[in-house]
């Protein structure tokens, strides 16, 4: 029983982390590096708490998607077209986040910092399953969010194997020479990858806003987009992988919750382990894991 | 050399017409919110430069920004991200602190430069071990300095308010509550702020602006770096890894020591960002200390293109900024945060412009030599 509470525990902190990403292996799958992921799932977060403020759950994920969507724009704009260094864009669009989360923040809900408290989705159960009582906790009462990003992950997984957009998308990535040189519309599948990192990324700051807190708290994503950066890089750029790792990080946090109430370590310790464990779990897996081999080079058709 | 100094103005003009293109953008947000942007910047110039005190205000911002945008320009000339700023200066601004206080006794010119020493060690101490792990593990550092923010942040509060929170106050909580805060600096390792130097030349600050001398020994750093950087073999190893790694190491340049040491600088340099605030304006460190310093200076190093002298103006430009800021939410109503979005635009104006700019000029050369 404790073990599989753990495990539902686990997945509610593990789901942001899981959706932003699997919206990075679409990102770099494509070969574009998304440092901006923590800015797009911020500005998710607070347009699915606007959204679902004013007009229920379902228009604040929408809102978020919207939301998502267009700062992952801007990334492709700066990054493929004009070739700007991916980090720098994506450090100026968690800048340009933290901007107008704040300024939008203070002249709608005339707070800074906080949203009011927002409807969640009514919790659904997971018929047959529900009633096997040590699953119980994992299949009763959960977020439709959850189920969604679960069955994303096979999805993706479908996505980038077996459809021609997902072999165009990853040639891409690997050499886009090569694959302009076989017709493949380079920057049209670049586009693609980073705008579904957005709409993830967004999806990925609903969930919190929406499910985990119930409202925009400024900050509120606390790096969660950098560690769905290391947690694609542990799992290897492969959706299954990112699920693995991302689950391991959600268990991390909530064990910090459980060693907190514990009281033995003081709180301030126990919230540095997720970001403890980023790195740890890098520098041991890094060397294993192979990135798309042009990830982070902006195309030039002329070069190379 | 005609074509040359064609090709330099172009490029000068660059940041100029980002900052165009960005306030254009802004004005988008600021019409959103039914305000006119005309008369927004407009009073950002009139509050900015009517008097000489407000002017003062503007240079007292800029000062940790040079700092700043030196640490991350300096990482970039490498060609390495030093994301990790924000962490590194709140880190050294907690050990300038903890040696401003704790040691006693000593007179001036032995404790403030040892409270200095002590920042830059704080900083550097942060920036190893992202460079180590890139190195050793091939762990990318924007990530690991990103990581080690966040554990700064945790780090400091728990320093601050577990273990080295002035209990004298703790005293007075009858008195309303009291600060969380460490106790307070010694005297002999604050510095004085410019007031009465400046009064020699007939201009008198009044008591509320903080201009001191880190100012000056900011602008002063920037031409150090710049010497560094440019007149000697270390500043010349560094910008050849920077440019190119693998031609470095052909010509028998060890890049993992220059990443190293250019890294370690770049953090030391992070740890004095917050020595103006700490030992010029607050006198301890407190949980409120002022943060995002780490990012803005990304900002300011773009916009000074990673030249250190570029990073003096561009820090003034920000300082600008935000001394305009107060000025719009006090006057207009529009929230000072409408200067954080421009700041990121900016960012991005700046480096789309940029190539934008480096194509036109290759393009130029490419018709030139055709031509000739």
């Amino acid at each position: 029983m404790i073990i599989t509470e753990m495990l539902a525990s686990a997945i509610r902190m593990g789901i942001p982390i899981l959706l932003a990403s699997l919206g990075a292996i679409y990102s770099e799958r494509s070969g574009v590096v998304n440092i901006g992921l923590e800015g797009m799932m911020m500005t998710g977060a607070f347009w699915g708490a606007l959204g679902a403020y004013f007009y229920g759950p379902f228009m604040g994920v929408i809102l978020a998607l919207i939301a998502g969507l267009l700062m992952a724009l801007i990334h492709s704009i700066a990054t493929v077209t004009f070739r700007v260094d991916h980090i720098v864009s994506g450090v100026a669009l968690n800048i340009l986040a933290y901007g107008s989360c704040r300024f939008l923040s203070i002249a709608i809900f005339k707070m800074a910092t906080t949203s009011p408290h927002v409807e969640r989705f009514r919790p659904v159960d997971i018929p047959v399953l529900k009633d096997i009582t040590l699953l119980k906790p994992l299949v009763s009462g959960i977020s439709p969010l959850i189920i969604l990003a679960f069955l994303l992950v096979p999805l993706t997984c479908f996505i980038l194997e077996n459809t021609v957009f997902g072999l165009r998308l990853r040639s891409v990535g690997e050499n886009p020479w090569a694959a302009d040189s076989l017709g493949i519309k380079v920057l049209y599948m670049k586009y693609c990858g980073v705008l579904l990192s957005g709409l993830l990324a967004g999806l990925a700051g609903a969930y919190l806003a929406i499910e985990h807190t119930g409202m925009y708290v400024e900050g509120m994503t606390q790096g969660k987009g950098y560690i769905a950066l290391a947690a694609m890089i542990v799992g290897n750029w492969s959706p299954i992988g990112a699920l693995a790792a991302a689950l391991i990080f959600g268990l991390a946090e909530s064990l910090s919750f459980r060693v907190v109430e514990g009281g033995a370590i003081p709180y301030q310790f126990i919230k540095m382990i997720p970001y403890i464990l980023t790195i740890v779990v890098l520098s041991g897996f890094v060397s294993k894991s192979t990135p798309p081999a042009s990830v982070g080079i902006p195309y030039d058709r002329d070069s190379g | 050399m005609k074509k040359n100094l064609k090709y330099k103005i172009l490029e000068g003009i660059s940041p100029i017409a980002a900052m165009f293109l960005a306030a254009a953008l802004s004005s988008i947000i600021i019409l959103a919110i039914k305000k006119n942007p005309v008369e927004v910047y407009f009073t950002m110039f009139t509050f900015s430069f009517r008097r000489m005190d407000s002017i003062a205000v503007i240079l007292f911002n800029a000062t940790p920004l040079i700092f700043s945008g030196l640490a991350v320009a300096l990482s970039f000339r490498v060609g390495l991200f030093n994301i990790g700023v924000e962490g590194q200066y709140l880190i050294g601004a907690f050990m300038a602190a903890l040696a401003g206080f704790a040691v006693k006794g000593l007179p001036w010119f032995i404790h403030f430069p040892m409270v200095v020493l002590a920042a830059a060690c704080g900083g550097g101490l942060w920036a190893l071990l992202p460079i180590v792990l890139k190195i050793k593990r091939g762990v990318h550092e924007v990530i690991t300095t990103i990581m080690m923010n966040y554990i700064s942040f945790s780090l400091i509060h728990f320093f601050i308010a577990d273990i080295f929170m002035d209990k004298q106050q703790k005293m007075l909580m009858g008195l309303g509550s009291p600060i969380i805060r460490m106790p307070k600096i010694q005297p002999s390792a604050l510095i004085p702020g410019m007031h009465s130097f400046l009064s020699i030349f007939g201009i008198n600050l009044p008591k509320h602006v903080y201009l001191n001398w880190f100012f000056p020994l900011a602008i002063l750093l920037a031409f150090g770096i710049f010497y560094l950087l440019w007149f000697t073999p270390f500043g010349y190893e560094l910008r050849v890894v920077g440019h190119n790694r693998t031609a470095a190491k052909a010509s028998g340049i060890n890049p993992q020591k220059v990443y190293i040491k250019g890294f370690l600088l770049s953090g030391a340099i992070a740890g004095l960002i917050g020595l103006s605030d700490l030992l010029g304006y607050f006198g301890y460190m407190d949980l409120d200390f002022p943060k995002g310093y780490g990012f803005t200076g990304i900002a300011v190093a773009l916009i000074g293109k990673n030249n250190p002298l570029g990073v003096i103006p561009a820090a003034l430009l920000f300082g600008f900024l935000n001394r305009g800021a107060e000025g719009i939410q006090t006057f207009i109503g529009v929230p000072m945060d409408t200067v954080v979005i421009l700041q990121g635009l900016m960012i991005l104006s700046i480096v789309i412009i940029s190539e934008v700019m480096v194509r036109y000029i290759r393009n130029l050369e490419k018709k030139e030599a055709r031509l000739s």
